[in-house]
């Protein structure tokens, strides 16, 4: 992977809520799909160290940021629908 | 689902999160708090985000149902109505307000007055908006405390009173804050003022004079330092202290300095109003009342001197009460012949001429050709003017009763002149012809007496007198000095 093309993802969640949960998965199912050998995700759990919400000013969980490539991207919610994230990281289907 | 810039500002980001909340997007939210920094809150059932962003608002807030009942409330409104939330949820929405209550619809954006337990109705900005809870749309109401507006306008029409009052003043009036700031002064204060007063300390812009040693109030104050004086000004109320200003455009005034608190609504003391009265004018006006009166006490002693001497003399030349009360009067209404032209004169002198013609007027008429007088315009000091009318008085009355105004054909010459430069002195001839035979026995009576007496110790000046059987004839030379010691015209020693 390059930095050129590479997703640095990261993902603020809230333990095991059901939304958190399912933001996780459908992250992994929509970059293993789109994005296979290109993408880096963190889990961040808010609810181990609320404090690393301030570094992205994390208000909604989950929240999905874009850390690469930039510009930063913000994505509120589940990420249940594939196409608006797609839209919403400006990924295109290799 | 949102996408944003994260570098875009926060509250973009909280339209976001709302959206996300309503369309059930998210089960959990951060917020922030003053202790403890970021917490995680976790959202549980349809209504669990309104109400957390709802419970966090720091305006007051309700959600009411489309019967305009109640459902919920926030813990401002709670603080700001006075009634815990057991006493607001289930109440009709209109109950909160005073007057006309503010319409439950959408979308409203009104002012309204929110009624408070065991006070008086607050007034609030009153706005809502349509949301839906559980398939039901409710409307969520935020009612925003506008007294501190309320209040602000107030006190910006209290300060716009307050500058109206100031510019209109004529004295200088100064508003002090409690640490000895000038917040206001008037027009007339800026006028004195050493420097621009407001935002400076008072004894900068007024510097008292404590050098000045007749000003008592002046020194009292110099005992304190610059700062104590003004903290004193500020927070202690005195009147009436004199002082005078320091430099020199107020070197020769005069003020009286006066400080009051400045007290609020609420009855606290928020500074103090000084004021500086101009005393200049006042003072003078004093200082003229003060000599007047100490002059008009010299006067009337030295009156009540001559009328006694004179009440005493008359009497013991007087045979009978008749004569007595003849002579008597006529001497005193010589008297008050000179006070008159005096008062006339305001005390500066007055003309020879004019004194004769005054004394003369009872015994003849405009143009009564028996009494002529000759001689050269001379203003006689007000200290001569009393002696000498009381001199001319005796000569008529002896004339009138033994001498030339006794007849028809009798005939009165006075005569004078004035001689030398810097100490004028008047030679003045008194000659009557046509009378009654003069005899000896005329001389030595009380009004020859008096006459000598006079010009001797009130004029300094000297007499002499012939009685040539032909018509008696007087010679009286005196000084005539300025108009120095007005009034000085005792008789304390006329005893002889």
């Amino acid at each position: 992977m390059t930095e050129l093309d590479g997703y640095n993802l990261r993902l603020y969640v809230a333990g095991q809520t059901p939304k958190s949960i399912a933001a996780i998965a459908n992250l992994r199912k929509i970059c293993e799909q789109h994005l296979p050998g290109r993408y880096e995700i963190e889990i961040i759990d808010l609810m181990q160290d609320p404090a690393l919400a301030i570094r992205h000013q994390i208000v909604a969980i989950p929240t999905l940021i874009r850390q690469l490539p930039e510009p930063l991207k913000r994505i509120i919610g589940d990420l249940s629908n594939t196409e608006k994230v797609l839209v919403g990281l400006d990924i295109r289907p290799n | 689902m949102a996408t944003r810039d994260p570098k875009l500002p926060l509250f973009q980001d909280a339209d976001e999160t709302v959206q996300a909340i309503h369309q059930g997007d998210i089960d959990a939210v951060v917020v922030m708090r003053a202790l403890e920094g970021p917490q995680v809150i976790l959202l549980h059932g349809a209504e669990e985000p309104y109400r957390v962003l709802v419970e966090r608002m720091s305006d007051g807030a309700l959600t009411a149902g489309p019967d305009g009942v109640i459902l919920y409330v926030n813990d401002r409104l709670c603080e700001l109505t006075g009634y815990p939330s057991t006493g607001l949820v289930g109440r009709e929405f209109t109950s909160l307000f005073e007057g006309a209550p503010p319409p439950l619809v959408a979308d409203l954006t009104a002012e309204a007055s929110l009624m408070r337990n065991g006070d008086d109705a607050m007034p609030v900005a009153v706005w809502s908006r349509p949301i839906s809870i559980a398939n039901t749309t409710a409307t969520l109401v935020r009612l925003t405390d506008l007294s501190i507006h309320r209040r602000a306008e107030q006190i910006a029409a209290a300060e716009r009173f307050a500058r109206s009052v100031l510019e209109q003043a004529t004295e200088a009036v100064i508003v002090l804050a409690p640490d000895g700031h000038i917040t206001h002064a008037s027009w007339r204060a800026e006028q004195l003022a050493e420097q621009p007063p407001v935002g400076g300390r008072f004894s900068e812009a007024f510097p008292l004079e404590a050098e000045s040693t007749d000003q008592t109030g002046t020194l009292a104050l110099a005992r304190f330092s610059a700062e104590s004086l003004d903290t004193m000004l500020a927070t202690k109320p005195f009147h009436g202290v004199e002082v005078k200003l320091r430099g020199e455009r107020n070197a020769t005034s005069a003020f009286l300095l006066s400080a009051g608190p400045l007290i609020d609504d609420n009855g606290a003391n928020v500074g103090s109003i000084v004021t500086l009265t101009d005393m200049t004018e006042r003072k003078r006006a004093e200082e003229q009342q003060i000599t007047m009166v100490a002059e008009l006490n010299h006067r009337v002693k030295n009156i009540l001197a001559i009328v006694q001497s004179v009440a005493a003399q008359t009497m013991r030349s007087s045979s009978t009460l008749e004569n007595f009360a003849d002579a008597f009067t006529g001497r005193l209404r010589a008297l008050a012949v000179a006070h008159d032209i005096l008062t006339e004169t305001r005390w500066i002198g007055v003309g020879l001429n004019e004194l004769l013609a005054a004394v003369l007027a009872p015994y003849r008429t405009p143009e009564d050709p028996r009494i002529s007088t000759i001689g050269p315009a001379i203003l006689l000091p007000a200290r001569a003017v009393v002696p000498l009318s009381m001199v001319l008085h005796e000569l008529t009355t002896n004339a009138v009763k033994y001498g030339a105004l006794s007849t028809r054909r009798g005939h009165i010459g006075i005569t004078w002149q004035v001689s030398g430069d810097t100490e004028k002195s008047v030679e003045l001839l008194w000659r009557e012809q046509g009378g009654p035979a003069v005899k000896a026995a005329a001389a030595g009576g009380f009004g020859t007496t008096l006459i000598d007496h006079l010009i001797r110790h009130d004029l300094d000046g000297s007499t002499q007198v012939d009685f040539d059987p032909g018509g008696v004839r007087w010679t009286l030379a005196f000084p005539v000095r300025g108009p120095a010691a007005a009034g000085d015209a005792t008789m304390g020693s006329a005893n002889a």
